[in-house]
C-alpha cells in the first residue's frame, strides 16, 4: 500500500463514540488532523450524506464510510476501531466495531483511486476481515493492510 | 459448457461499493460454477468493460448499482437490476434471485427494477428509423453522385460561337462513350438509392421481413414508366412506402400464425403479403395521384406563365420552389420539364429575342441551391452535424457545383419538414431573383459555376447570376442552421455509433 494513502498513523482507536453521528464527527476530526481534508466539518457532512443514500455498514461489524466532498485534499485510507459497538444499520444488522474510512478526492489520479478500490475488494475476503477484527496491535493491523 | 453471467456494478462515489459488489458477484458466480465477467463503472470509468460479444454469449445479466445504469445494451437478455448492497450482502442469493426472477429485457413499456424502458427511445423513433436508412444510402449517393458529376462536366460542349449550350455525349469517340457509360452508372446509383433507402428504413422498423416489400414498393413508386407518370415519386414516395411497409409488417408479426406456418412466416408469408399489399398501394393510392398531380401542376404552370408575363419574378419563384421541394421527385421534374418545354417551344416559334426564358432560367438557378445550401450549413454550424453527414455534405458540394440536386437527399430524408422548407425558400429566392433581373439561361451547368461553364445572358456579365444563386444558397443554409433539431442530431450520432 502506498504510504501516502495509508500508514500506521492512520489507525485510530475511538474509545468514546457511541452513536454513528459521534463516530462520524470523530472520524472527520481525525482525517482533517492527518491532513487529508481541510475541513473536519465538511468531511463529517460528506460521510453523513453518503450514508443517507445507502448504508455503508457491511457485515461482521465492519463498515466502509467514505466521502468525496470538496474538502478532501488527497486519497486516504483510515482504520478506526471502536470500543463501543455502533448502531450502523449494517447489512447483517450487527453493531459496527471497525470502520475503513476512505477519503476520495474529486479529481484523484487513477492510480490512487485504484488502490482505494482494492481495499473495497479486499473487504470481501473473509480471512482479511477476521484478521482485522481479531487484532488490536497497530503493527499487525498495518501489516495486514500493507499487503493489499 | 459453463453458463455465463455478465454484470455491471456502480455506486455514487465509485470507489467502495462498486468494487465490493463486483468482488461479491465474481466470487459467488465462480462458486456456483458460472463463468463470470463484471464491469465496474466506478470513479475510474468503466473497467473490465463488457463487449457486445460478452453480452451476446451471456445466459444471465445483472446490474448491481445505486446510480442509473443504462440497461439498453442488455436488450434481449435475462436481466436483473439490484442495488450494490444486494450483491455485497449475499452474492449467491442475488444470483439465485436472478436465475429465478430475471426477465428478458427490452419489451417496450416494461419495467425492470426502478428503470422504465423505452422513454427516450420512443420520441426519436421516426428519426432513428430514417437515419438508419440514410446511413446506408449516403455511400451510394456519394459514389453515384461523384461519378455522375465527372460525366456531367464532360457533357457540356461549345457551339459554333463558342458558347457552352450543348449538353450531350459524342458516343462516336471513345472518351464520349466512356463518359456516357459513366453517366449511366451515376443514374443507376440514383435509381437504386431510393429502394435501398426505403428497404433499410423499413428494416429498422420491422426487421428483415420488411426489407423486400419496401425495396420493391419503393422501386415501383420511383419508376415513371411503371406509374404511367412523367416522373417517379422520388424519396418522399420512398419514405411513405418505407413507413407503410414497416408498420404493416409489424402488424403482420402480431398475428398468431398457426404453429406449422411459423418457420416460414418471416421468410415467405410476411414478405409475400406485404409486397402484394404495398405494390397495390403504390399503384392505386400513391401512383395515380402522382401522375394526376403532375398533370395538374403542369397545367397550372401554364396558366401562371400566361398570366405573369409582367411579373416574371412570380413564375421564377414558383419554379424555383418546385425545384427545391423534392429534389428530383415529381414536383421537381415537372418544373424542369416545363422549363425546357417552354424554352424550346417559344424559341422555335419566336426566336431568341422573344423566347420565354423565365422557367428554364429559374429551374437552373434553383437546381444547385439545396445541395450547396446543405453544404454551407455544415460549414457554418459544424457542431450540429455528425461526421458522416459532413462527409456527405462535401460530396453534396461537388454535386451541387455541377447542378446535381440529389446530393441533398440524405439530409432532406432525415428531417423532411424543416429541410423542405429551407430548400423551397432558398430555391424560390434564387429562381425569383434570376427571373426578376432578366437573366437568360441558354445552356450549361445549373449552379453558380454556370456563369463560366455555360452561356447565360445577364445584366452584369458573370456577376448577376452568381449573386442571385448565392442569395438562394445563403437563405437555405440559414434556415437549416437555425431550425436544426436536436432529435435529428442525436439520431444521426446514435446511428453512427
Amino acid at each position: 500500500m502506498d504510504k501516502e494513502i495509508f500508514n500506521i498513523e492512520n489507525i485510530f482507536y475511538d474509545q468514546t463514540s457511541t452513536t454513528q453521528d459521534e463516530a462520524f464527527k470523530s472520524i472527520g476530526q481525525f482525517v482533517a488532523e492527518k491532513g487529508y481534508s481541510n475541513s473536519a466539518d465538511d468531511f463529517y457532512k460528506g460521510l453523513k450524506a453518503r450514508e443517507v443514500e445507502s448504508t455503508t455498514g457491511f457485515k461482521d461489524g465492519i463498515a466502509i464510510p467514505h466521502s468525496n466532498d470538496d474538502s478532501v485534499i488527497k486519497p486516504g485510507l483510515f482504520l478506526i476501531k471502536f470500543s463501543n459497538g455502533i448502531e450502523w444499520n449494517a447489512l447483517d444488522k450487527k453493531p459496527i466495531k471497525v470502520a475503513f474510512v476512505l477519503s476520495i478526492p474529486k479529481n484523484g489520479s487513477t492510480e490512487h483511486l485504484k488502490l482505494l478500490s482494492k481495499i473495497a475488494r479486499k473487504l470481501m475476503d473473509d480471512e482479511f476481515r477476521t484478521s482485522i477484527l481479531e487484532n488490536d496491535d497497530k503493527n499487525i493491523l498495518s501489516d495486514a493492510i500493507d499487503q493489499i | 459448457m459453463a453458463k455465463k453471467i455478465v454484470a455491471v456494478t456502480a455506486c455514487a462515489a465509485g470507489i467502495a461499493h462498486t468494487y465490493m459488489a463486483a468482488e461479491a458477484i465474481e466470487k459467488a458466480a465462480k462458486e456456483m460454477g458460472y463463468e463470470v465477467k463484471v464491469e465496474t463503472d466506478g470513479a475510474m470509468g468503466a473497467e473490465n468493460k463488457l463487449t457486445d460479444e460478452d453480452i451476446e454469449n451471456a445466459d444471465l445479466a445483472i446490474i448491481a448499482a445505486d446510480i442509473k445504469i443504462d440497461p439498453i445494451r442488455f436488450t434481449g437478455k435475462k436481466l436483473l437490476i439490484a442495488s450494490s448492497n444486494d450483491a455485497i450482502n449475499d452474492g449467491k442469493a442475488l444470483i439465485e434471485k436472478a436465475e429465478k426472477e430475471a426477465t428478458v429485457f427490452g419489451k417496450k413499456g416494461s419495467k425492470v427494477g426502478k428503470i422504465q424502458i423505452g422513454n427516450n427511445k420512443e420520441k426519436t423513433t421516426f428519426f432513428t428509423h430514417v437515419m438508419s436508412g440514410i446511413s446506408y444510402m449516403i455511400p451510394m449517393v456519394i459514389a453515384a453522385g461523384l461519378i455522375l458529376t465527372i460525366a456531367n462536366l464532360y457533357a457540356f460542349q461549345k457551339d459554333d460561337l463558342g458558347r457552352i449550350v450543348k449538353w450531350g455525349f459524342d458516343t462516336k469517340t471513345s472518351m464520349g462513350m466512356l463518359m456516357s457509360n459513366l453517366f449511366q452508372v451515376g443514374q443507376v446509383g440514383f435509381k437504386l438509392m431510393i429502394p435501398l433507402f426505403a428497404g433499410f428504413v423499413a428494416m429498422s422498423i420491422a426487421d428483415k421481413p420488411a426489407m423486400a416489400p419496401a425495396m420493391i414498393g419503393a422501386y415501383i413508386a420511383n419508376d415513371a414508366e411503371l406509374l404511367h407518370a412523367k416522373a417517379g415519386g422520388g424519396f418522399i414516395a420512398a419514405l411513405l412506402v418505407a413507413f407503410i411497409v414497416g408498420y404493416f409488417v409489424k402488424l403482420l408479426k402480431k398475428i398468431k400464425w398457426p404453429k406449422i406456418f411459423q418457420p416460414i412466416v418471416p421468410i415467405m408469408i410476411i414478405p409475400v403479403i406485404a409486397t402484394l399489399f404495398i405494390s397495390l398501394v403504390v399503384f392505386y393510392v400513391i401512383g395515380q395521384p402522382i401522375a394526376a398531380g403532375m398533370d395538374a401542376l403542369y397545367s397550372w404552370l401554364n396558366w401562371v406563365n400566361s398570366h405573369s408575363s409582367s411579373a416574371p419574378i412570380i413564375l421564377g419563384a414558383i419554379i424555383g420552389a418546385m425545384m427545391g421541394f423534392d429534389l428530383g421527385g415529381p414536383v421537381n421534374k415537372t418544373a424542369l420539364i416545363f422549363g425546357t418545354a417552354v424554352f424550346t417551344d417559344t424559341m422555335a416559334k419566336y426566336g431568341p429575342m422573344h423566347a420565354n426564358f423565365v422557367p428554364q432560367t429559374a429551374s437552373q438557378a434553383a437546381i444547385s441551391v439545396a445541395p450547396l445550401g446543405v453544404w454551407l450549413a455544415t460549414i457554418i454550424w459544424k457542431k450540429k452535424f455528425s461526421k458522416d453527414e459532413k462527409t456527405a455534405a462535401s460530396a453534396a458540394l461537388g454535386m451541387g457545383l455541377v447542378g446535381v440536386t440529389e446530393g441533398a437527399i440524405p439530409f432532406v430524408a432525415a428531417d423532411p419538414i424543416r429541410m423542405i422548407i429551407a430548400n423551397v425558400a432558398g430555391s424560390a429566392v434564387a429562381g425569383g431573383l434570376v427571373a426578376a433581373t432578366g437573366c437568360k439561361f441558354y445552356g450549361g451547368i445549373g449552379s453558380p459555376l454556370g456563369t463560366f461553364i455555360g452561356y447565360i445572358e445577364q445584366p452584369i456579365p458573370f456577376i448577376t447570376w452568381i449573386l442571385c444563386v448565392s442569395a438562394g444558397i445563403a437563405v437555405t443554409a440559414l434556415i437549416i442552421g437555425l431550425t436544426r433539431s436536436d432529435a435529428v442530431i442525436e439520431a444521426a450520432k446514435n446511428v453512427e455509433e
